[in-house]
């Protein structure tokens, strides 16, 4: 934009909309400060009648204790490995699937691709009481390997949509080339198409790691062992029917928060391009 | 002769692995729903026989049911509407160049990635009338003189769970949008200054038809999203007292795994499936009829 004139209207509209950014920075980060805060203070000082915004002295010592007092480190993994194993399977089903989208021709490519879409309209929660008879069946409830299978094939809509637009929008030339020069299909897309698609393939994998990190409910229903939580359930230990110690919940829950935000600021310019437009148009 | 027969059946090689994922995990879960909605199911979820249509004419007779609809159609409007306006405005005012764009933009992400439990219990705490810090920040201001109490009625919790859904919905409206923003060219806006146009027609000419697409398709993910949206009232109220602040999910769930009703809650369910099918057609249409251009 080119710069424009200062003059008092221009000069007006620019206090503007720098008073409405800070405020909606403030408001967003606010519960972010205020669970900080939280979890540097004592239980006494949180409880007290007279109540501070600042810790008056910052307990550190509540993100140590949170490790005995809850299996932390179990929930840590066990997130972890649900977010892994998800990303690994959701990635790949999705890329053979995204390719044949994207690359063949053949008959029920609609419906195939119409069963992805509609997919996305069944949201785990409405379908529990089914997914829970097929984990019994296939003796999967309380188990992290259940909770991956689940994770990744609710994220494969995703993952095709995504990735099927990224293949569209790399020309298919160099892969015939390559085909000329006697490679075969898996080698035209593992030497050739993935490499030149390798950002919209980070971007999708980061996507679901995080989908699948965050992910609560079917978690909540399926788990039993307490030693088997991910963090999202796990640190609702803390968060009892009569006592709810904040202080320990919010250092907790800053665990579960951190990586994430960090992983998602990566992300967040090529994944928006990519919902909105690549999936609909290549 | 075998090669034909290759190319033929190669593609349906490459989409399998993906099929039988979603087809065990997402497809026979929906079956099994379907069929226990008509059917006469134990505690235990043992299927005891076909039961036509008793499971629905019970949910649909119910009290509570009614208010837990009209509890899901306010929640999914009024989270829909007010974020998918704030959003949009959001995403215009992030639009232009300013000093700490980038920073802000950073922040905006943070709703966004962070878990909606955690969200729940950050918004729960703030608002809690005894030691909340909404009250310790008003009281330190000196904007109130004594503690206020947020939530006085569930009607108040509820509202307060929609506020925090808004507060969660919005980011991801602003991005789509943006990136709808920055694909337009500069050049329609300069056109239309030279012909006079004003900021109000500039926005209904030019932005608002060429971000149409982002927009619809923030708005349906939005609508699907929202609807079946658990964590955030099951972290706050669990649907109490008596319902009123329950939405059709968080009453199935009750309904199924405290109540033992796993019949009826199947129900709860297909019906849930059929108010989204409404809207997830119009999606299947406008998305496919894109593909087609």
């Amino acid at each position: 934009m080119a710069k424009k004139p200062l003059t008092l209207k221009n000069a007006v509209l620019r206090t503007l909309l720098y008073l409405v950014v800070i405020i909606v920075c403030v408001v967003t980060l606010y519960p972010y400060f205020a669970m900080v805060c939280t979890a540097l203070k004592s239980r006494a000082e949180i409880f007290s009648m007279n109540g501070t915004i600042l810790p008056i002295h910052a307990l550190w010592s509540n993100f140590i204790d949170i490790w005995s007092r809850a299996p932390m480190a179990n929930y840590m993994l066990n997130s972890l490995l649900i977010a892994g194993g998800s990303t690994v399977i959701a990635m790949l089903c999705g890329i053979p699937a995204a390719y044949a989208l994207a690359r063949m021709k053949f008959k029920g490519q609609t419906a195939f691709l119409g069963f992805v879409i509609v997919s996305q309209m069944f949201a785990p929660v409405v379908l529990l009481i089914g997914i829970y008879k097929v984990m019994s069946i296939l003796t999967l409830t309380d188990s992290i390997i259940g909770l991956i299978f689940i994770n990744a094939a609710f994220n494969q809509a995703f993952t095709i949509w995504l990735l099927r637009g990224t293949f569209m929008g790399i020309s298919p030339e160099m892969e015939q080339a390559a085909t000329i020069d006697g490679c075969n299909r898996i080698q035209g897309m593992t030497k050739v198409l993935l490499p030149v698609a390798a950002p919209g393939i980070v971007t999708t994998l980061i996507f679901i790691f995080i989908n699948a990190w965050n992910e609560y409910t079917v978690a909540l229903c399926l788990i039993s062992t307490s030693e088997r939580e991910p963090l999202t359930v796990g640190i609702n230990v803390f968060n009892g029917y009569n006592m709810i110690e904040w202080q320990y919940l919010f250092a907790a829950s800053l665990f579960a928060i951190v990586p994430v935000v960090i992983l998602f600021m990566c992300i967040e310019k090529n994944l928006v391009s990519g919902l909105a437009s690549g999936g609909v148009k290549g | 002769m075998k090669n034909k027969f290759f190319r033929k059946v190669e593609p349906y090689i490459w989409i399998l692995p993906s099929i039988i994922l979603m087809a065990v995990f997402i497809l026979i879960p929906i079956i099994f729903v379907f069929r226990m909605s008509l059917s006469d199911v134990s505690k235990a979820g043992i299927i005891k026989g076909f039961s036509g249509l008793a499971n629905f004419t019970k949910v649909l007779n119910s009290s509570a049911f009614k208010l837990v609809l009209k509890n899901t159609i306010v929640w999914t409007v009024s989270v829909v509407c007010l974020s998918t306006i704030l959003g949009f405005i959001l995403a215009l005012i992030l639009n232009n160049e300013f000093r700490g764009r980038k920073i802000a933009r950073a922040i905006m992400v943070f709703p966004w990635a962070t878990t909606l439990v955690i969200q729940a219990s950050a918004w729960k705490f703030i608002i809690d009338t005894d030691y909340g810090t909404l009250n310790t920040l008003l009281l330190r201001l000196g904007i109130i003189e004594q503690s206020v109490n947020w939530t006085p009625t569930p009607e108040a919790y509820f509202m307060w769970e929609i506020a925090c859904g808004i507060f969660v919905t919005i980011p991801f409206v602003t991005f789509c949008v943006l990136s709808g923003l920055q694909s337009i060219d500069s050049t329609y806006y300069e056109a239309a200054t030279v012909d006079g146009a004003n900021y109000w027609q500039k926005l209904f000419q030019i932005t608002l038809p060429l971000v149409k697409s982002s927009l619809t398709v923030s708005t349906v993910l939005n609508i699907i999203y929202v609807f079946n949206s658990f964590p955030i009232i099951w972290t706050i109220t669990k649907g109490d007292p008596a319902n009123h602040t329950d939405t059709l999910v968080t009453y199935l769930y009750k309904l199924a795994f405290y109540n033992g009703k796993q019949g009826q809650a199947a129900a709860v369910s297909v019906i849930g499936f059929l108010i989204l099918l409404v809207c997830s057609s119009v999606y299947m249409v406008y998305t496919l009829r894109k593909g087609d251009d």
